[in-house]
């Protein structure tokens, strides 16, 4: 695949509709279906619709910001920003059906400039700080229920930040753009698919290992 | 199922995993999207607002010859808006507001010329300092589960 510009529609590549947890059996339009359907509406003068979009695409906004390892406050600020630049730049918008994949892009891209500033703001890197919560030990924990989650979070915790973020990413954007991923992130685009299969990799080792010393724990 | 098929579902269901533990560890904040909503209705100027009419007007006299001060009161039977004008040391304007609900977001527009304010847990909002002219207020407030949209007339401040 050549490099793609801003007016090419983004393409699905290797993610399944499965994989945005919206039923693949077409009964139910995917997310970014959806977002195209309200923005349209919206366009077409149905200022409702813009309300929809906002609870729709919201929560996916937070998490892809977040993922760039800005505070809460500041991950809202980023949310809001996008939202209002969707508003005010609307007209410039080539390709409509695409709404979803612009909004993460957005969102991507001032979470990355925000975050720059904060950093620098920042001496002792907040990256580092924030996304690494301790992992919290609680008789709740032992719950085999809790011990699945838990263990998911403290491999997740254990890979490195561009991982995490890679990962974060992709897992909510449901038709993640590798073009403009690969270039936010400052990687080449070929690398995006091997890295996210490394990172799975990672992850997926770090739970097994995870799981061993569990359960050699528990006796 | 070939070999590829298989590891894209697993891929898939390892990526529905890690949503839930992200949205379980950093969840989204629980106003986040009504937030949302109430700063997108004031930006997106398409909106059809319900407009508040003007119930009471009071013009106070300066207390020891200082500058006057404007009382307005704007309601549309159900939620009102106080708003309180007076003039700063430097001959700008300064606009104090109350709303009887919560409010989500607050402008205030002056022709093409807007501001906003942040409003506080309490109904409260201020504008620091906005030149004289004729102006209107925005606003979004949460009522229940819902979002409203209310705008003043225009007002001289």
């Amino acid at each position: 695949m050549g490099v793609m510009t801003d007016t090419e529609r983004s393409e699905p590549l290797d993610v399944t509709p499965e994989d945005s947890g919206v039923p693949g059996d077409g009964a139910e339009p995917t997310r970014w279906q959806r977002a195209a359907d309200l923005f349209g509406r919206w366009r077409a003068g149905d200022t409702r619709a813009m309300d929809e979009l906002v609870r729709l695409m919201s929560p996916v906004l937070w998490h892809v910001v977040r993922a760039y390892g800005l505070d809460r406050a500041l991950a809202e600020d980023v949310v809001q920003t996008t939202w209002l630049t969707l508003v005010r730049r609307h007209e410039s918008i080539v390709e409509p059906q695409a709404v979803s994949g612009w909004l993460t892009t957005c969102a991507r891209r001032e979470a990355w400039r925000v975050g720059k500033l904060q950093r620098r703001a920042d001496p002792t890197e907040a990256e580092h700080l924030e996304p690494h919560l301790p992992a919290h030990e609680s008789a709740e924990d032992s719950a085999v229920v809790e011990d699945e989650s838990h263990r998911l979070w403290t491999a997740v915790s254990t890979l490195d930040d561009r991982c995490q973020r890679l990962l974060r990413v992709v897992a909510f954007e449901e038709r993640p753009d590798y073009a403009r991923l690969a270039q936010d992130m400052s990687m080449p685009i070929g690398s995006i698919g091997p890295t996210r299969q490394r990172c799975l990799a990672k992850l997926r080792a770090l739970i097994e290992g995870g799981s061993h010393k569990t359960s050699g724990g528990m006796g | 199922m070939t070999d590829e098929e298989y590891d894209a579902a697993a891929d898939a269901a390892l990526f529905a995993r890690l949503r839930s533990v992200w949205d379980e560890r950093d969840p989204v904040p629980a106003d986040l999207v009504d937030r949302m909503v109430a700063a997108v209705a004031v930006e997106d100027l398409s909106r059809e607002y319900a407009l508040l009419t003007l119930v009471e007007s009071a013009e106070l006299a300066a207390v020891r010859g200082e500058s006057d001060t404007l009382t307005l009161q704007f309601s549309d039977g159900r939620t009102s808006i106080l708003v309180h004008v007076s003039e700063t040391d430097a001959g700008g304007r300064r606009v104090d507001g109350w709303v009887d609900a919560v409010a989500l977001a607050v402008r205030l527009a002056q022709g093409e010329r807007e501001w906003s304010a942040d409003p506080g847990e309490s109904g409260r909002f201020a504008f620091d300092d906005v030149p004289p002219g004729m102006s209107r207020i925005r606003l979004v407030i949460r009522d229940g589960g819902d979002v409203r949209e209310f705008m003043t007339p225009q007002f001289e401040v």
